[in-house]
């Protein structure tokens, strides 16, 4: 699953969604971390075995 | 050979008369006017509540009546431990004039124990944001090297440790706190099995990584402080009801017979350590083969899931817990937290719920791997501690951490010193066991470190 990418005007939209009303110079502070964490997301996102949760989840792909 | 005593030499000579508390206390207070000045560890020194404790331990001294190893022990704790009536400020301008009225459980039980405090040390910002140079008070210097990184959170107390100014301190361990510093001051740290120790009244980073333990020139001297704060404590929903073992119990029994799996993976691929560390893990797996006992190399996830699972963990239950202040107070935060907790406003729903599916997988995972093994071996950090300046502030998450794994699984795993790099500071590597072995854990630690000279050599300005 890829990641969307997030500019400066979508961070800034998802900080003040989470309640964090910041100027645009304290937006573009964080920018530069986006995409490193971005990396982190992807990883967590990638293909699990059934075996993760087996009673808990299910694969809307799943027949 | 340094003139600082370890605790164990310490509680030796105390319970013999040989050695007074009050002028154990009066000669580490000594060394902190002489080198806090310069190392920044210390954020209160609390020099009257000191020589008090000191006074009453002698007393218990001289009738008979001491209360154990510690007994006298000059200790201090980590700024985010809760001490009644003494300011705990998380190295944040929030909590500036932050006065506790309760001791954290673990600080009443050092204290009960008769340990000498000598104050509150120098952090990360509530364990996360640092080294950061816009806080109220400046991150502390590496004593073997002043131009150096301590490793965090827990900075203040491994550079106390390592200069001599303490004889042990208390960490947390969310990510690496207690091993990072451990490692890049030299110094012993141990991050006991989750549930071990209560976390009651230390300001929390991440509910379900946190460990509180201790730091210490040896890992014998952990031993000895671990015994002073396990145990089951029912404020705190982790925390196990077992009964504790005997931590030295099993110290001199050597390393023959143990089974050892080296992940050399996450320190030689995944992310590649220096030529010291490695070689320095090379030298150890030496040793432990000639003492009998069975090293092999294993394989794991790559460090770098393990990694992600932790930090996505780590900072959106941080963001949890600090949201609230961080709508209100958000240029109060130094930069390093804010910036980077903010991070998990970007989380899904979905993220969260992926990143807690992968953590079983990655727990069962590395149980099966010990089932036949007592101690996983991994290095403990990259290299050498990085110069301060050089420290960037998305550092943590460029490159996978070699501590993180056993955060997201919740083993014990202690930091030790292996030597010495080509900059002249500590190289280090981590020993890791099933969950509540650490009398294994210490008996293996303590079996290199007694075989090695790298306890016979302390910071110069020591």
């Amino acid at each position: 699953m890829s990641t969307p990418v997030i500019d400066e005007a979508e961070l800034a939209r998802i900080l003040a969604r989470s309640g964090l009303k910041l100027t645009p110079d304290q937006v573009r502070a964080i920018l530069p971390g986006v995409p490193i964490f971005q990396q982190i997301v992807e990883r967590v996102n990638r293909p699990l075995p059934r075996e993760a949760e087996p009673a808990l989840t299910f694969n809307v792909e799943q027949r | 050979m340094s003139d600082i005593l370890t605790i164990a030499e310490a509680a030796r000579q105390i319970a013999a008369k040989q050695l007074s508390p009050v002028e154990l206390t009066k000669s580490h207070l000594g060394r902190i006017r002489r080198l806090n000045p310069k190392l920044n560890a210390f954020l209160l020194v609390t020099e009257e509540r000191a020589l008090a404790d000191a006074q009453t331990a002698e007393a218990r001294q001289m009738t008979g009546t001491l209360r154990g190893k510690l007994d006298g022990i000059p200790i201090a704790h980590k700024d985010i431990y809760n001490t009644a009536g003494i300011r705990t400020t998380a190295h944040s301008k929030l909590l500036e004039h932050n006065v506790p009225t309760r001791d954290a459980h673990t600080v009443k039980k050092w204290a009960d124990a008769g340990a000498v405090m000598l104050g509150k040390l120098a952090t990360h910002e509530f364990a996360f944001g640092g080294p950061s140079f816009d806080l109220p008070w400046p991150p502390p210097c590496n004593p073997w090297n002043t131009d150096h990184f301590t490793g965090g959170s827990s900075s203040g107390t491994g550079a106390a440790v390592a200069a001599g100014m303490i004889q042990g301190g208390t960490g947390s361990d969310t990510g690496g706190s207690i091993r990072g510093p451990a490692a890049l001051c030299g110094i012993a740290g141990i991050k006991p099995t989750y549930g071990l120790s209560s976390r009651v009244g230390i300001l929390p980073l991440a509910f379900t990584l946190d460990h509180a333990g201790p730091m210490a020139w040896t890992a014998e001297d952990c031993a000895l402080l671990l015994q002073g704060i396990a145990g089951h404590d029912p404020e705190d929903p982790a925390s196990v009801n077992r009964s504790v073992p005997d931590f030295t119990a099993d110290l001199d029994k050597g390393a023959k017979g143990l089974r050892i799996g080296v992940v050399r993976h996450f320190f030689e691929t995944d992310h590649r350590a220096s030529v010291a560390t490695r070689a320095g893990i090379d030298a150890a797996m030496d040793f432990f083969r000639k003492e009998g006992a069975e090293v092999r190399d294993i394989s794991l996830s790559p460090a770098a899931d393990y990694h992600a699972v932790g930090y996505l963990t780590m900072i959106t239950e941080a963001f949890t817990l600090h949201a609230p202040w961080m709508r209100e107070r958000f240029m109060d935060y130094g930069e390093l937290f804010r910036d980077r907790v903010a991070l998990a406003a970007t989380v899904s729903g979905p993220d969260i719920i992926q990143t807690v599916r992968r953590r079983r997988v990655l727990c069962q995972e590395m149980g099966t791997a010990m089932d036949n093994l007592d101690i996983i071996v991994s290095a403990a950090q990259p290299a050498e501690a990085p110069r301060i300046a050089d420290v960037t502030k998305w550092a943590n998450m460029e490159k996978p951490s070699f501590t993180m794994p056993f955060n997201v699984t919740g083993f014990p795993a202690i930091s030790v010193c292996t030597g010495f790099g080509e900059g002249g500071l500590p190289v280090s590597m981590q020993l890791v066991g099933k969950p509540f072995s650490e009398p294994i854990v210490f008996r293996a630690a303590h079996a290199y470190e007694a075989a090695m000279p790298w306890r016979a050599r302390r910071p110069e300005m020591t």
